[in-house]
């Protein structure tokens, strides 16, 4: 009960613990937290405060490369774990065979990751213009960029000397685009702008570039045949199932079956949706990066029971990239 | 716990089979959270309910990863000097964050809901042969109504 006895003899504790670079990666850590608290608090923000936000098939999000990733990230996890344990027993090769597999995991995720990013970017799904494509309602402006970017690709097509029937034929398609489509639309809002009939055609002229997942019904089973070749009779040819995107299979549009056309495309809230899945997966996917530099500079050290403590500060960087994306997945996937 | 030299002569605490258990919980844990994905979950389990469980199961497994892997369990009394006040930055910065979602509509102009976007409704005959008059009539729908049927 009473410290008599012990006199004199005080038992200072000089600092925490742990060595200093283990207490300074948990500082750092503990910011990292609140970093990403702000950017997953933005969103939630930003994404239940918006009045329209894209469903994941309208931006050709596939939640099973979510699910996979998530897999991928646990798995690398309990690998430097076991490199970790292999190093504290001073098992310096087996610790650096668990840290290469847990480079490859996350190479891997950045692959995965560079797969969904193009399927976004194929689609004219870009943060930012100029890039950027997507407009948030089909109104007069949607339909003035629609024409402006077929006059520039039929200026292009015609500046070519001697064409080849290609060319010809995609002439043919951007006349058809517009004679059928944005004309009738534009005529129709000049003559009658207080009638429905404009904003209507201006509907069908987004709905036929750029068909949403969410409107249409994934028609799954009925497979018409839309890879037999790009030159079509009619660039109306509408409904027909891609399967370019993995497991989903998407209503392909205009911008689909002519990959050179790249018309604006019209995604309701898409470009905050954008915004926030780039900014957020991009923040995550640059501190994947800096784990695997990491991992290779790990790689070229001996992994014995002296370096076990550079491990473990990896280590902890990485589990938390992995705790990050645990809360991205759903929220970016799933929600 | 809180006996600094209790670390270095308890070796045991990371043992294989401990990390493989975590590891099976956690991949059990985000199968769950990818059911929610399903058409068979979405018509039994209403969307806000998803959502609870989606977040229940991403801060177990946070918990996990946290407590085994991160090695928290294990570790003396400093874990709580660095972690809480963290956490306690965080917790406000979302609570703070709240009213901004909770009372959005509070003051939403009538300017702001006629430019909102809308949604393309849905047509009714086959895609293709265009029939203007369908689909100019569920402007303002909420989104959770329009999610594809997958």
């Amino acid at each position: 009960m009473s410290d008599q006895g012990h006199g004199p003899n005080f038992d200072y504790q000089p600092a925490l613990p742990i060595s200093r670079g283990k207490t300074f990666m948990w500082l750092f850590l503990s910011t990292e937290i609140m970093f990403f608290a702000a950017l997953i608090g933005t969103y939630i923000v930003l994404r239940f405060g918006a009045i329209s936000w894209p469903s994941t098939h309208d931006v050709h999000l596939a939640e099973i490369y979510g699910a996979v990733n998530t897999f991928v990230l646990i798995c690398s996890s309990v690998t430097i774990v076991l490199a970790l344990e292999a190093a504290k027993k001073n098992h310096a090769s087996s610790a650096k065979g668990w840290m290469f597999l847990t480079l490859i995991l996350g190479t891997v995720f950045l692959g995965i990751k560079m797969v969904e990013y193009g399927a976004k970017f194929s689609h004219g799904i870009y943060p930012q213009h100029p890039h950027s494509g997507i407009y948030e309602k089909p109104d007069v402006y949607y339909a003035q960029a629609v024409r402006l970017r077929l006059n520039e690709l039929k200026a292009d097509l015609q500046g070519v000397g001697d064409r080849t029937p290609e060319q010809d034929q995609q002439i043919a398609v951007i006349d058809e685009i517009t004679l059928k489509l944005l004309t009738p639309a534009e005529e129709q809002l000049r003559d009658h702008p207080d009638a429905p009939l404009g904003r209507q055609l201006l509907w069908k002229l987004a709905d036929k570039i750029y068909p949403l997942a969410s409107v249409h019904e994934h028609p799954i089973g009925k497979n018409e045949s839309d890879h037999t070749g790009h030159v079509s009779a009619s660039p109306f040819k509408l409904a027909s199932t891609g399967s370019e995107n993995g497991a989903e299979a998407h209503v392909s549009g205009l911008n689909d079956q002519h990959h050179w056309l790249k018309l604006p495309i019209m995604i309701p809230g898409g470009n905050m949706w954008a915004s926030t899945y780039f900014l957020l997966t991009g923040f995550h996917a640059l501190h994947v990066v800096i784990g695997l530099i990491a991992f290779g500079i790990l790689l070229m050290m001996t992994l014995n029971k002296a370096n076990a403590g550079v491990i473990e500060n990896v280590g902890l960087y990485w589990h938390f990239v992995d705790l990050v994306w645990i809360f991205l997945f759903p929220l970016l996937y799933l929600f | 716990m809180s006996d600094p030299t209790h670390d270095d002569h308890d070796e045991s605490h990371g043992s294989i089979r401990l990390y493989l258990g975590v590891f099976l919980a956690l991949c059990v844990l985000t199968t769950l959270s990818f059911l929610t994905y399903f058409p068979w979950w979405r018509g039994a389990v209403s969307t806000e309910m998803s959502r609870l469980v989606m977040m229940a199961v991403s801060c177990t497994k946070a918990m996990l990863v946290i407590i085994f892997f991160m090695h928290l369990k294990w570790e003396a009394n400093w874990k709580w000097v660095l972690t809480v006040p963290a956490s306690i930055i965080s917790a406000l910065l979302i609570f703070a964050l709240i009213p901004d979602v909770g009372l959005r509509m509070r003051n939403a102009s009538y300017q702001r809901m006629i430019h909102a976007a809308e949604r393309p409704a849905a047509e009714e005959k086959e895609p293709g042969n265009g029939h203007p008059g369908a689909g100019h009539h569920e402007e303002t729908q909420d989104r959770e109504t329009v999610r594809p049927a997958a």
